[in-house]
């Protein structure tokens, strides 16, 4: 009797490193909270923190890191802290800072990036902490799965073609907002390399 | 009884109830195979998880943090679960292992020397910087060195390290077992 009650039990512990190593090692859902990476994730326009999936393989398993992905990592000023944010430079890049930062132009180091939020005037990023260490990035940011009427895999910012007589909507102006911003963070960065190896 | 001379009548029935047993046993030990390799595969994440949360034993290479650790062949026991539970615990003077802010596949050693806030002399020994120069440990980070000054890459070289970067404590040297150590916090504060 006693038995039957807690073998139940003891079997999901049995299999939970299983479930664990899964969401450790491969992937693994988040919610995103705060403003920092507007109007990417949790826009005005949601009344919901956007919840994602975050892929910890390809950065475990030494993908290169490329410029324009959503990361999440480690906050290095609080160890307890995850935050999201955009990679703007890897290593070898030059980067034009903004205001927080000391220095006015900051070379990035090997072994690390420049990582920032796409809300300037809400964010913690490398303008106030400067370069990040590659081993702070936790995981990268792969699917938007809530809420609804934004459900799907990131798409990087292009140029919204303009059909000639359609109208602009919405989404072609957003569209092209985040391709302006996308436009003027590169020209902040002078590039040396294109990508860097996590391994 | 039937007559010898009927059997071969009954041979495709025969062969039909082998063959069917011979698939269930295909299917039983493919099943069982399949558990197997999946109890593995859990096995093996649930070592590896305890060595990354809890702690484990590790070899130890390296001539930096000599004469507190060997150059080689060292087998330290090393503690993580107590850094998880209290990341703000950390002592001036303990041994930790952090993964290198430099090479993220490289899990380095040192000596805790400064702690947020601290005013640290950034090379006593005038080797790497002038040995007047000072820094302000920020917010959320430490100040770290190998205790073989002459041979070690340290926060000399890359500046305060994040505390996020920090994995866990050397607890204990396991293997020389004639140089069995438990490493303690052992700073000695210079009373006023």
């Amino acid at each position: 009797m006693a038995w039957a009650l807690i073998s139940r039990p003891l079997r999901w512990i049995y299999w939970l490193p299983l479930g664990l190593g899964f969401t450790q090692y491969f992937y693994t859902l988040k919610t995103i909270r705060g403003r920092s990476m507007q109007p990417t994730l949790n826009p005005d326009t949601s009344s919901w923190d956007d919840i994602v999936v975050f892929d910890r393989y390809s950065m475990n398993s030494g993908e290169p890191i490329r410029k324009g992905d959503i990361v999440a990592l480690r906050d290095p000023l609080d160890s307890r802290k995850m935050i999201v944010k955009r990679i703007v430079a890897v290593a070898g890049d030059a980067v034009k800072t903004l205001p927080p930062y000391p220095d006015a132009e900051v070379f990035v180091p090997e072994g690390h990036v420049w990582v920032e939020g796409d809300e300037p005037f809400r964010t913690l990023d490398s303008n106030k902490f400067g370069p990040v260490p590659l081993a702070l990035l936790d995981s990268k940011l792969m699917y938007i799965v809530w809420p609804l009427d934004r459900i799907g895999p990131l798409r990087p910012p292009i140029s919204p073609v303009s059909k000639r007589g359609a109208s602009r909507d919405f989404r072609w102006y957003s569209d092209m907002a985040a391709f302006e911003r996308e436009q003027r963070r590169q020209s902040r960065v002078t590039t040396r390399s294109t990508t860097t190896s996590h391994s | 009884m039937i007559p010898p001379s009927w059997l071969h009548l009954a041979e495709p029935a025969i062969k039909r109830v082998g063959l069917t047993c011979l698939h269930v046993r295909i299917q039983q030990l493919v099943l069982r195979t399949f558990i197997d390799v999946v109890q593995l595969i859990n096995f093996g994440f649930a070592f590896h998880l305890f060595k990354e949360n809890v702690g484990g034993l590790c070899f130890m290479a390296g001539p930096s943090m000599l004469p507190t650790l060997d150059n080689s062949g060292e087998l330290v026991l090393e503690s993580i679960l107590p850094h998880r539970l209290f990341p703000n615990h950390l002592g001036r003077g303990e041994l930790i292992t952090l993964t290198s802010p430099v090479d993220p596949s490289r899990i380095i050693c040192k000596r805790v020397i400064g702690l947020p806030g601290d005013i640290v002399c950034v090379d006593p020994t005038g080797l790497k910087a002038h040995s007047t120069e000072h820094v302000v440990i920020p917010k959320g980070h430490i100040w770290i060195a190998g205790d073989n000054a002459a041979w070690s890459k340290d926060s000399r070289d890359y500046g305060p390290v994040s505390m996020a970067l920090v994995r866990g404590r050397i607890a204990a040297r396991i293997y020389p077992f004639n140089r069995f150590t438990v490493f303690s916090k052992n700073a000695t504060h210079i009373e006023h």
